[in-house]
């Protein structure tokens, strides 16, 4: 009973947003460093917006629109992301490890230097974006749309990549499986400089 | 100050864009298309856009697509940056595909590129739609 009790108090802890900044991000669409843990954020516009350095694990961005916002260096582990809209945003040094966001817009986001381990972009709308520098351990890209991106000093071989379209993606100093490198001549994507099919 | 009257009217026609049904390759594509009741799919591009180039070289040009579109659809081209865009045809994302009919009236809009299976779906929607 007492595990429960400390299990609740500290999963509350874990999550507990500052109230002050959720009213600044809320009421100017910029909060730098805030803590944003768990916060509703969701179905709203912040277009422009700048949350450089934020914590938002956990967050609920559902359906909000962040065109070119700033998230550099940001925490977005596990929030949940679905349909939002990042158009032409940064995530650069982001940990978005475990990001649910499924049919999110990631249109020439640049994630240099982010991690998205297990971060779900499945059925995503990814063209133009740059992956250098990314982990990707288990990222699930399937059905996204990775049109015209930028893979570059990233390991792909646990990314899953079924009916993902690579068309005109371009590869670089990364290392794919055969099965991925076949399916991404396929697709007509374009291989640079040292792509290791293992 | 008669000059300058001019340069005004000049500088006011530039700017505005004017109907679709004044609009030179909405009135090219509806002549081409003679009796036939074709729709007329207006895309707006970028140069900078590879979702549209995606669109234009392989899922316009794509085996199950390209014998529909041949028959039902006429293609024009606007690139944003470049062309005097129609009123009332704005747009949010590019691509963006206008659906008009011979008539002038906007049937349908898409925004973003579709690969080729569900795109052909929405052109059998958008050519069922009165």
């Amino acid at each position: 009973m007492r595990a429960l009790f400390l299990a609740t108090v500290l999963g509350m802890t874990l999550s507990a947003y500052d109230a002050v900044h959720l009213k600044k991000a809320l009421e100017e669409k910029e909060c730098i460093g805030c803590d944003l843990r768990g916060a509703d954020l969701s179905q709203r516009d912040f277009s422009g917006g700048d949350f450089h350095g934020s914590d938002l694990s956990k967050a609920d961005l559902r359906g909000s629109i962040f065109e070119m916002a700033d998230f550099n260096g940001c925490s977005l582990r596990s929030a949940n992301a679905e349909g939002a809209v990042f158009w032409k945003g940064t995530l650069e040094r982001a940990d978005l490890r475990g990001i649910h966001a499924k049919g999110a817009n990631f249109k020439g986001v640049h994630f240099n230097g982010s991690d998205l381990s297990r971060a779900d972009m499945r059925d995503a709308k990814v063209w133009k974006a740059d992956f250098t520098d990314t982990i990707l351990a288990k990222t699930d890209f399937r059905g996204s749309e990775l049109g015209g991106s930028k893979f570059s000093r990233t390991d792909l071989r646990t990314a899953k990549m079924k009916k993902t379209l690579l068309w005109q993606t371009r590869f670089s100093d990364v290392v794919m499986t055969k099965a991925q490198c076949a399916f991404a001549k396929k697709e007509e994507a374009i291989f640079d400089l040292n792509v290791t099919c293992r | 100050m008669l000059k300058l009257f001019f340069l005004s009217c000049v500088a006011v026609l530039t700017l505005f864009g004017g109907t679709i049904q004044n609009d030179e390759q909405f009135k090219q594509a509806v002549l081409q298309m003679g009796k036939e009741n074709k729709i007329v799919l207006m895309i707006y591009t970028t140069e900078d856009c590879p979702e549209c180039a995606y669109m234009k070289s392989k899922v316009f040009h794509d085996k199950r697509v390209e014998p529909y579109m041949k028959r039902h659809f006429i293609v024009i081209e606007k690139n944003v940056h470049k062309s005097k865009l129609p009123d009332g045809y704005d747009f949010f994302g590019i691509p963006t595909m206008f659906f008009i009919d011979k008539a002038g009236n906007k049937k349908e809009t898409i925004i973003g590129s579709k690969r080729p299976q569900p795109f052909l779906g929405e052109l059998h929607r958008i050519r069922g739609i009165k």
